[in-house]
C-alpha cells in the first residue's frame, strides 16, 4: 500500500513521459494523450483505494478468518480424536482389568470349590473310616466280652459239674485256678 | 437460469453486427470514397454512441462543445504545463474508464458484502461471490505472492486492482456500444508507468543503496580496467532493460486489444460488404473472434498482472 502511494508520488514528477500529441490530422494510434493519462492515473488510484479498502481487504480478511476457523476446527477435531482414543484406551484397559479380575474370581471360586469338595470328600472318608473302625472295635470288644462271659460260664458249669461228680463243693481258689489254666491252654476260638 | 444466460449470450452475439452497423452505415452512404470505420471506433474522441431504439439504433452525443453541424471539440481549453500542452477534457475513453471503475467498484463492493453475508450465514460464500473469491485468491496466492517474494502482501492491492481494472476495461470493449480503453496507448502506458514506479520503488525499498547496482554495473570480481569497461558497456544495457519492461507491458496490452478489435471490425465490415449469403462466413468468423477476444480479455489482464509481479519479484531478489 505504501509502495503504491510512493508510486503515485513518483508518477507526478514524470509527466515528461506523456508526450502531448493532440488534435490535427489523422489520429495516431501510438501518440499518447496527456489528459487521458492523467484521468487514467486518477481513476486508477481512486479505484485502487476503493477496491483495496472496501472489497479486497474484507474479502481476504473473511477468507483468512475462514481458514483460521477451519484450522482451529481441524486442530480441535484432532484434539478431540486424541482425547477420545485415549479415553477408549483407558476404557479398554479398565475392561481388560475387569475381565481379568472376573476371570481370577471365577478361577479362584472354582479352585476353592474344588478344594472344598476334595476336603469334604476326605473328611467324609475319614469319618466313614472312623465309624467303621469304631464299629469294628466295638464288635471286637463285644466279642471279647462275650467270650469272657462264655468262659466264666463254662468254668462255673465245669465246676458245678465236677462238684456233682466228686460229691463236694469245689470252690476253692486252687480249683478255680486249675480250670482257668486249662481253659487258657485251649486255643482261643476264632483266632 | 441457464436458459436466460444462453439467451443473453445469443442476444449479445446478435447485437454485435448490429453495433457494427452504426459504423457501416456511413460507409454505405459514401460508397464511392473509402471511409475508415475502424479507426474512429478504436481511437479516442469527443463523440460517444448511446443505444437508441430507432434506426440506426444509436445516438451520437458530444462530450465537448458542438462546433458547426456535426463537429465536436474539446470541452475545456488546453493547459500548458511547462513544455507540454495538455487537455483534460472528457473523452470517450475517459468516460469508459469512469464507467468501468464505477461498475467494478460497485460489483466488487457488493460482492464483498455478499461474501460477508454468506460467510456469516453458512460459513462460506456461494454463487458469484464464490467465483470472485476464487479469482482473487488465485491471483493473490498463485500469481502475486509466489512471484513478488517475501512480505508480498503490500503489493496485493495494487496488482489485484490492476488485474480487475484491465479485465473490466477489456470486457467493456466487447459489449456493444462499448469502447476498449485498454486499446488506447495512453491508458496502457499510464498503467505501465505506475507499474514501473512500483517496481523501482520496491527495488529501492528492498535493496537500499544496493538499488544503484541495478542501474550501474560495477562488478567487484573483475579487474579495474575491465570493470570500468564493463561499467561503460553494461550500464546503458541495464537501463534499457529497466525501461523496456514497462514499454513491453504497455505495447503488449495495447496491441492485443487493438489488434483483436481491428480483426473483429474487419470481419463485421465484411458482412456488410458481401451483402449476400456469403456474409455468413464473416459472421461466424466474427462470432469466433468475439469468443477469442473474451479469452484474450482475461488473458491480457492476467499477463499484465503476472509480469508486473514477476518484475517486482525480480528487482527485490536481485543482489549483484
Amino acid at each position: 500500500m505504501r509502495t503504491a502511494i510512493l508510486a503515485s508520488l513518483g508518477l507526478s514528477v514524470m509527466p515528461s513521459l506523456a508526450l502531448a500529441a493532440e488534435a490535427g490530422g489523422k489520429p495516431n494510434l501510438l501518440s499518447p494523450n496527456g489528459g487521458l493519462m492523467f484521468w487514467t492515473l486518477l481513476i486508477f488510484l481512486v479505484l485502487m483505494f476503493v477496491l483495496s479498502k472496501f472489497a479486497f481487504k474484507p474479502l481476504v480478511a473473511a477468507v483468512e478468518a475462514r481458514e483460521a476457523a477451519l484450522e482451529e476446527a481441524i486442530r480441535k477435531a484432532q484434539q478431540d480424536r486424541d482425547a477420545a482414543s485415549a479415553l477408549l484406551a483407558e476404557q479398554q484397559k479398565q475392561l481388560d482389568g475387569a475381565r481379568a479380575e472376573a476371570q481370577k474370581f471365577i478361577a479362584e471360586g472354582r479352585a476353592t470349590s474344588e478344594k472344598l469338595k476334595a476336603s469334604m470328600l476326605e473328611e467324609t472318608k475319614i469319618q466313614q473310616q472312623e465309624m467303621l473302625d469304631r464299629a469294628r472295635r466295638e464288635l471286637e470288644n463285644e466279642k471279647v466280652r462275650a467270650i469272657d462271659e462264655l468262659r466264666r460260664e463254662a468254668v462255673d458249669l465245669a465246676l458245678a459239674g465236677a462238684g456233682k461228680v466228686i460229691g463236694r463243693n469245689l470252690d476253692s481258689a486252687a480249683d478255680r485256678k486249675l480250670i482257668d489254666d486249662f481253659i487258657a491252654s485251649i486255643p482261643k476260638a476264632g483266632k | 437460469m441457464r436458459a436466460i444466460r444462453s439467451l443473453f449470450l445469443a442476444a449479445t452475439l446478435l447485437a454485435l453486427p448490429a453495433a457494427a452497423q452504426e459504423h457501416a452505415a456511413p460507409a454505405e452512404g459514401a460508397a464511392a470514397e473509402n471511409v475508415d470505420i475502424i479507426t474512429p471506433h478504436i481511437t479516442d474522441g469527443f463523440h460517444m454512441e448511446l443505444p437508441y431504439w430507432a434506426p440506426p439504433f444509436y445516438k451520437e452525443i458530444c462530450l465537448g462543445r458542438h462546433v458547426g453541424e456535426h463537429g465536436c471539440e474539446a470541452l475545456w481549453p488546453d493547459v500548458h504545463v511547462g513544455p507540454l500542452t495538455l487537455n483534460f477534457s472528457p473523452t470517450k475513453h475517459v468516460v469508459f474508464l469512469f464507467i468501468g471503475a464505477t461498475l467494478l467498484s460497485l460489483i466488487m463492493i457488493m460482492t464483498a458484502r455478499a461474501h460477508a453475508r454468506h460467510t456469516h450465514a453458512i460459513g462460506r460464500p456461494k454463487g458469484f461471490a464464490a467465483g470472485i473469491e476464487a479469482m482473487v485468491l488465485y491471483i493473490r496466492n498463485e500469481v502475486i505472492l509466489p512471484n513478488v517474494g517475501h512480505h508480498g502482501n503490500g503489493f496485493v492491492p495494487y496488482l489485484l486492482t490492476c488485474f480487475f481494472f484491465i479485465l473490466t476495461a477489456n470486457l467493456l470493449g466487447l459489449i456493444p456500444y462499448g469502447s476498449t480503453t485498454t486499446g488506447n496507448i495512453s491508458v496502457t502506458a499510464t498503467l505501465a508507468i505506475i507499474t514501473f514506479v512500483v517496481i523501482e520503488v520496491a527495488g529501492m525499498r528492498a535493496l537500499g543503496s544496493g538499488y544503484l547496482s541495478t542501474i550501474f554495473y560495477w562488478n567487484k570480481d573483475l579487474a579495474l580496467p575491465i570493470r570500468i569497461l564493463m561499467f561503460i558497456v553494461m550500464s546503458p544495457v541495464e537501463l534499457v532493460g529497466k525501461i523496456t519492461k514497462p514499454i513491453a507491458l504497455a505495447i503488449r496490452l495495447f496491441a492485443n486489444m487493438t489488434a483483436g478489435h481491428i480483426v473483429l471490425l474487419a470481419f463485421i465490415g465484411l458482412i456488410f460488404t458481401f451483402k449476400s449469403f456469403v456474409s455468413a462466413a464473416p459472421f461466424f468468423m466474427a462470432v469466433a473472434i468475439s469468443m477469442l477476444e473474451l479469452f484474450v480479455a482475461f488473458l491480457q489482464a492476467f499477463i499484465f498482472t503476472l509480469l508486473s509481479a514477476v518484475f517486482i519479484g525480480q528487482i527485490r531478489e536481485s543482489h549483484h
